[in-house]
């Protein structure tokens, strides 16, 4: 391997990397650089894919793990034949049968993520090039020569500035406009083929994400991949009641790091809050230390209902869309500030800052629409300046003994039980209230068991107000509710890549687990910290995002120390490492595209087939998106899928409508070729399913250990993974696995601790050794042989578009 | 009565196919007229009276059990054998009608819930609504499951028990 080593400063740990090899004859000079690498890139086969160019891959992909299909509608409704009854085999007027429908709903919902997404990162890239320039060089510090893993995968460039992610950015917009056009009536008739454009819009929304994430951190100077990132106050409890408080909802970032500048270059840091609630929370934080991360989107009603907020800031994505409505509740200012949301405000990006001051703080106007970040920071810097005092006189939320008599007046209809997402005993801990007994409101509210959706509130026949109530009854604890998180450290290092690559890839790290996503979780979020707490006790690599990583950072252990204060940020064994927001979820996938090309030194460019088959086989990696609501989950996890992740969802993730499933008593579909000696031979069923709902989270804990299997593990690493699996097993099953001899190839697998136990079960099924296979894959043996693929320097179609 | 016949979580419902409204006796005519009864039960089924009334029922009818979630343990405990398998997992194998069965005996020809998390049991019985002509689904929780061929309605606890004892008997 040759380094081409730049003239700067390298850190430590890289000189203790292995296997690296130093051409001091090849040391370059900066403006040379990027025309010698330029010079070597070896172009793939398929740069700028088109909506059909990975179909092959996605029918062997849905081949394996067909699609299943759980109808959340009998009908379909979008056009205006309908409604069209799709039950019993019937179709609809258009001819579309309901599985198409559903697949049809799906590629839908994916499209929507990553327009979310990729909408996000094209603002968020061109208000960063009109602030920075396109030439502003994307660097992500010395650790980090492979910026951007699928930008160079799917599109088969290397940027090297801003200006250059625009390359992406348009190829990204032009294939989610073919895969939208795709859902019209009329046009795809084929579940099969519907899925193949979920999986490339699922792949368009990895592209997007990075785009987004590489923009602002290398814009905004947000921590480059940074395993020491700082720790950040996270919880209701860390805000400071005292202080005029601005708090922001959604996801970009802009309008927050206005807010943030303004407050600094006016040096109002100890005069003030500056708090955020999703992913806008996390890269605030990124962004400067001085913001507060609230929680999760489970705390938008409850925070913004306990009027601490003065101002509330939203940008996009996941934010209450009746913000407004309750933001008047209790007298707090609403800013909009993008295109997305604009909340029917009237649009005041061009007047002066001091007259939107004045027209909010006279409440001549309901709210402002505001474009501008830096206007934005300069305006609700300034309406929290001015109401925050008058507004802590404010009586918000109901005394102890108002609860009790609203709450006595509860008729026991029973329906705020019944519409809830997760059927929680509302009712029940309504009418101990009436009876001044407030402990089972306070059990639903500790760890967001309720996530405050409201919809008890909206059906109560009495209109008491439940979500107030909770958020009082709340704040008898909220001195309790002060954690901590990582601030979002970005993409992984090179380095560390090089450090883990092997142990991974021959299984002596017994796997990758990414906890991301939204909070509609089954029982609560600590679910979630508690698998993480899990699997790092277990010497997995933790990673993840969003709110899964808020909801991470609000569970303590025995000793009372956050998993963040107990685990490193090292993308390591036992490392617990937070990427960032939504769009830093790129960074997940990028790692193990990284792994196949810096460790098995697989070509990038234009060549995604090969390091998604090179993931799926050997990569043990699982996703775990436990409390996943939205249509950008949808996207996230499609997205994954297409690169050989599987992933594991919460029970509500049954509602997207389909998984895909393995099915394990179908020897056939685990048929897998040998690339060392083109042979093809009977492969276990590793991993055993691309994407799975799981009932709770003991179902979903064992699930992970095994999704962690690939048929590429070594011996040893096979006997680690499948001694978890096992342990986890009997923990919450009580018994070894039954499956367990599928994945016992040879004897050497067997997990000492268990060989007895496991030699009964392998006599019990007549099982027989059977070769371990030294290169696995699913692509066909042509696939691979044609090496012409790889030297073509500039391919015809890069150069096309 | 209109209120035991909309699904418990009304939202849950998804078009003009309903399930059929049936008494424990009914349930049990079910049952007798099934060549390969399955009995698939939940996690939410964990303490007495609710657990010795499934293990009575299974014992009763002898009907082979597949446990999902984390609900093998809860009877295994109990000295009851069953099946582990997700709940997806199990939708997923009972709609092909190739597939042969728990005991390898064949495909089953009528599926019995209780104790599965509502909303992901509404959706494996929609899965099974569409793709599993080829059998029927009985739901006995507490809950009206609009997508099962045929559910026990809406019910309070103490009616509930006493439907589930009725299921014991023949």
């Amino acid at each position: 391997m040759v380094i081409h080593v730049a003239p700067k400063e390298l850190k430590n740990d890289f000189w203790k990397s292995k296997d690296i090899k130093i051409s001091f004859g090849e040391i370059i000079h900066d403006g040379e650089d990027s025309e010698e690498k330029e010079s070597e890139l070896e172009m793939g086969p398929t740069p700028k894919p088109s909506v059909t160019d990975l179909r092959s891959w996605d029918m062997k992909l849905l081949d394996r793990y067909e699609p299943f299909y759980a109808p959340f509608c009998d009908m379909c409704c979008l056009c205006t034949y309908g409604k069209c009854d799709l039950t019993d085999g019937k179709k609809g007027a258009c001819g579309i049968d309901i599985k198409a429908q559903q697949a049809r709903i799906v590629l839908l919902a994916c499209c929507i993520g990553a327009a979310a997404h990729s909408a996000h990162a094209r603002h968020l890239l061109e208000h960063l090039i009109e602030k920075k320039g396109e030439d502003f060089p994307i660097d992500l510090g010395m650790n980090i020569e492979i910026e951007a893993p699928i930008i160079r995968t799917v599109i088969g460039i290397i940027p090297k500035t801003l200006g250059d992610l625009r390359e992406a950015m348009d190829y990204m917009e032009e294939q989610n406009l073919h895969l939208l056009s795709a859902c019209h009536t009329g046009q795809e008739g084929s579940n099969i083929d519907f899925e193949s454009k979920a999986l490339h819009a699922g792949l368009m929304d990895n592209l997007g994400k990075e785009i987004g994430d590489i923009s602002q951190i290398v814009a905004l100077n947000l921590p480059k991949g940074d395993e020491d990132a700082p720790l950040v106050e996270l919880g209701m409890g860390t805000i400071n009641r005292e202080k005029p408080v601005v708090l922001c909802i959604g996801h970009n970032v802009s309008s927050g790091a206005g807010i943030l500048d303004y407050v600094e270059n006016n040096a109002l840091e100890d005069n003030m809050e500056v708090c955020g609630i999703c992913c806008a929370a996390i890269d605030i934080s990124r962004y400067n230390q001085h913001a507060k991360v609230v929680g999760p989107i489970s705390k938008q009603l409850k925070f913004i209902r306990s009027g601490v907020a003065d101002v509330i800031v939203v940008d996009e994505q996941c934010i209450r869309t009746d913000v407004l409505e309750e933001a008047h509740k209790n007298q707090a200012k609403l800013i909009a500030t993008t295109d997305k949301s604009c909340m029917g405000l009237p649009d005041m990006t061009n007047e002066d800052p001091d007259k939107i001051v004045s027209q909010l703080v006279n409440n001549q106007i309901e709210g402002a629409l505001i474009l501008d970040p830096d206007k934005v920071g300069e305006v609700a810097t300034k309406v929290a300046l001015k109401i925050s005092k008058d507004r802590k006189t404010l009586k918000i939320l109901p005394e102890m003994d108002e609860i009790q008599e609203m709450a006595s007046e509860c008729t026991e209809c029973g329906w705020c039980t019944r519409v809830c997402p997760n059927s929680l005993p509302m009712m029940s801990a309504v009418l101990e209230a009436g009876k001044g007994d407030f402990s089972k409101m306070e059990e639903l509210n500790n760890n967001d068991i309720c996530y405050s959706c409201g919809r008890c509130e909206q059906e109560c026949e009495r209109d008491l107000p439940i979500m107030s109530m909770m958020a009082r009854i709340g704040e008898n604890k909220i001195k309790e509710q002060k954690f901590n998180i990582r601030a979002g450290r970005g993409p992984i290092q090179d380095v560390e890549i090089r450090k883990v690559g092997a142990p991974i890839v021959l299984g002596d790290i017994p796997g990758v687990i990414a906890f991301v996503g939204c909070t509609n979780y089954p029982d609560g979020a600590s679910d979630v910290a508690r698998m993480a707490e899990e699997f790092l006790e277990r010497n997995y690599i933790v990673v993840t995002s969003g709110c899964g990583a808020m909801s991470i950072g609000e569970y303590r252990d025995e000793e009372g120390k956050t998993l963040y204060e107990k685990y490193s940020g090292d993308f390591d064994a036992k490392g617990l490492v937070n990427v960032g927001s939504c769009v830093s979820n790129a960074h997940i996938p990028g790692a193990c595209i990284k792994i196949a090309n810096i460790f098995a030194k697989k070509p990038l460019e234009g060549n995604f087939e090969e390091i998604a088959d090179y993931i799926l086989n050997r990569v043990g990696a699982c996703g775990v998106a436990w409390g996943a609501y939205s249509q950008k989950a949808a996207a996230i996890a499609t997205g994954i899928n297409r690169w050989g992740i599987p992933v594991v969802l919460g029970p509500h993730g049954t509602k997207y409508r389909r998984l895909f499933l393995g099915r394990t008593d179908l020897e056939e579909k685990w048929k897998i070729n040998d690339m060392r000696n083109g042979t093809v031979v009977q492969g276990e069923p590793a991993p055993e399913h691309l994407l799975y709902a799981a009932e709770n989270r003991e179902e979903a804990t064992v699930a992970v250990a095994k999704l962690c299997l690939r048929p590429n593990d070594t011996s040893k690493g096979r006997q680690l993974k499948l001694n978890h699996y096992i342990d986890l097993h009997r923990k919450y099953f009580g018994t070894i696995p039954e499956d367990v001899y599928k994945f016992i190839r040879v004897e050497k697998d067997i997990p000492i601790t268990y060989k007895k136990d496991i030699k009964a079960i392998l006599d019990e099924r007549g099982w027989l050794p059977k070769k371990i296979t030294s290169e696995p894959s699913i692509r066909d043996f042509k696939d691979q042989s044609s090496p012409e693929n790889f030297k073509n320097k500039s391919h015809p179609k890069a150069d096309a578009k | 009565m209109y209120e035991r016949i909309i699904p418990w979580q009304p939202t849950a419902i998804a078009g003009p196919k309903q399930a059929l409204l049936v008494t424990p006796k009914t349930a049990k005519m079910m049952i007798k007229r099934a060549k390969r009864p399955l009995f698939v039960v939940g996690p939410i089924i964990k303490e007495d009276p609710l657990l010795k009334l499934t293990i009575d029922i299974a014992k009763k009818w002898n009907i082979p059990i597949v446990t999902t979630g984390d609900a093998y343990k809860t009877l295994r405990d109990r000295e009851m054998d069953s099946n582990p398998y997700g709940i997806v997992e199990i939708t997923n194998l009972l709609k092909d009608p190739e597939w042969k069965g728990v005991n390898g005996e064949g495909q089953h020809d009528l599926v019995m819930f209780i104790g599965c998390i509502y909303y992901i049991a509404s959706q494996g019985l929609s899965t099974l609504k569409h793709f599993a002509p080829h059998l029927k689904t009985l739901t006995i929780c507490k809950f009206f499951h609009s997508n099962a061929d045929a559910s026990f309605p809406n019910m309070k606890d103490e009616e509930w028990l006493n439907y589930l004892e009725k299921m014991k008997t023949a």
